[in-house]
């Protein structure tokens, strides 16, 4: 009897744990996030202080985070009303970024891959989008072409949009007047 | 009652002890990381250049399309690495990791004194191997110190619009990474 107990235990200690290893590293980077609107960073994560989480993610994934004079990196999947952004709608995102010499807006799928579409066109960086006349950047993610800076997202119901910050100042994320732009859901079908 | 609850209870202490090792294993423990992908494109201490991703396929997840990537996995284990990227007309960045995946060091082009971003990446104890007065004179070169013996060199390149691809690629061909003295 003690032994089943025993096996028991260590049957559930194995299972739990390991468990929940498999769903903390498929997950993103762990703890020290930061939040601007719905864009979220990790800006330890290209440092030799990354968490064990980070880390772990990592190695699972085969990702190679940029180091921290490179760039910042941020991740949104929903819109302003915690939607999931979905690929079948028209998505709307608009506002100023943080301050960087360049950055790039790429959209992928609900797995981490580039959306195909004949044009090979799955981001915009900072030298080539158009501003409107308040500055703003304005970039629509819609299954079908539409006016204006456009990025093709298939039929996907998850999309990721990653923008990336390169060589930016110091500091400026943690600000309190840090601005990312907004992400509205515009129409669904 | 009791009999299941004390079982349950200890293999769920089990279980917070086997995550918490898990996690910190993984990194040493994972097959398919960066360093097994690059290591597949070529030789150790020798430039690769790493295919443009696609939505078919992509060596190593959500590397930004916007960019060329090349890279040089490291063994420095009979002595130190020289690297020479050259500079674009746009963001170069090079990233240091250990075969593990994590950075402990970056730069990029602003740091470059001419048309390239010259290195030099060794060990603490390779380093202390340096003759002193080597190591005064050549003050203007960049020397790295690696944490590991074992890692990955990431060079990154912006491509401002599609029509400077080739040519972005072209200039990171030239990068060069091979033992201290092969490299000038």
């Amino acid at each position: 009897m003690r032994a089943l107990f025993f096996i028991f235990a260590l049957i559930i200690g194995s299972a739990s744990g390991l468990g929940m290893t498999w769903v903390m590293s498929a997950r993103d980077n762990g703890f020290g996030a930061l939040d601007i609107g719905v864009w979220r960073s990790w800006p330890r994560s290209g440092t030799a202080e990354a968490d064990p989480y980070a880390r772990a993610n990592f190695a699972r994934s085969g990702e190679l985070p940029l180091g921290f004079s490179e760039g910042v990196v941020f991740v949104a999947t929903t819109d302003d009303r915690g939607r999931a952004i979905d690929g079948r709608c028209i998505t709307r995102i608009k506002g100023k970024l943080l301050p960087a010499r360049f950055w790039t807006l790429t959209v992928y799928d609900g797995r981490g891959r580039l959306i195909e579409n004949p044009a090979a066109r799955y981001a915009f960086t900072s030298t080539e989008v158009v501003f409107d006349a308040e500055g703003d950047v304005e970039v629509w993610l819609a299954p079908r072409a539409h006016s204006g800076n456009w990025l093709p997202t298939g039929e996907n119901e998850r999309i990721t949009v990653v923008i990336r910050l390169y060589d930016m100042p110091t500091g400026v994320a943690r600000s309190e007047a840090a601005q990312m732009p907004r992400v509205t859901r515009e129409k669904c079908p | 009652m009791i009999r299941i609850a004390l079982p349950v209870a200890a293999g769920l202490v089990l279980g917070g002890l086997v995550h918490i090792l898990s996690i910190f294993a993984l990194p040493q423990l994972a097959q398919n990381d960066a360093y097994a992908r690059l290591s597949a494109l070529g030789k150790t201490n020798e430039i690769v250049q790493v295919p443009d991703p696609t939505p078919f396929e992509s060596l190593l997840p959500r590397l930004d399309p916007a960019f060329v990537f090349a890279a040089c996995v490291f063994d420095l284990s009979r002595g130190p690495l020289a690297l020479s990227v050259p500079t674009t007309p746009d963001l170069v960045s090079v990233a240091f990791y250990t075969r593990q995946g994590r950075v402990f060091y970056s730069l990029n082009d602003r740091a470059a004194a001419r048309r390239s971003i010259d290195l030099q990446l060794m060990t603490a104890e390779q380093r202390a191997l340096l003759p002193r007065d080597e190591d005064v004179t050549a003050a203007d070169r960049l020397i790295i110190e690696s944490p590991a013996t074992l890692g990955i060199i990431f060079v990154r390149a912006f491509v401002r619009e599609e029509g400077a691809r080739a040519n972005i690629r072209e200039l990171l061909s030239k990068a060069k990474c091979g033992p201290l003295g092969a490299v000038r």
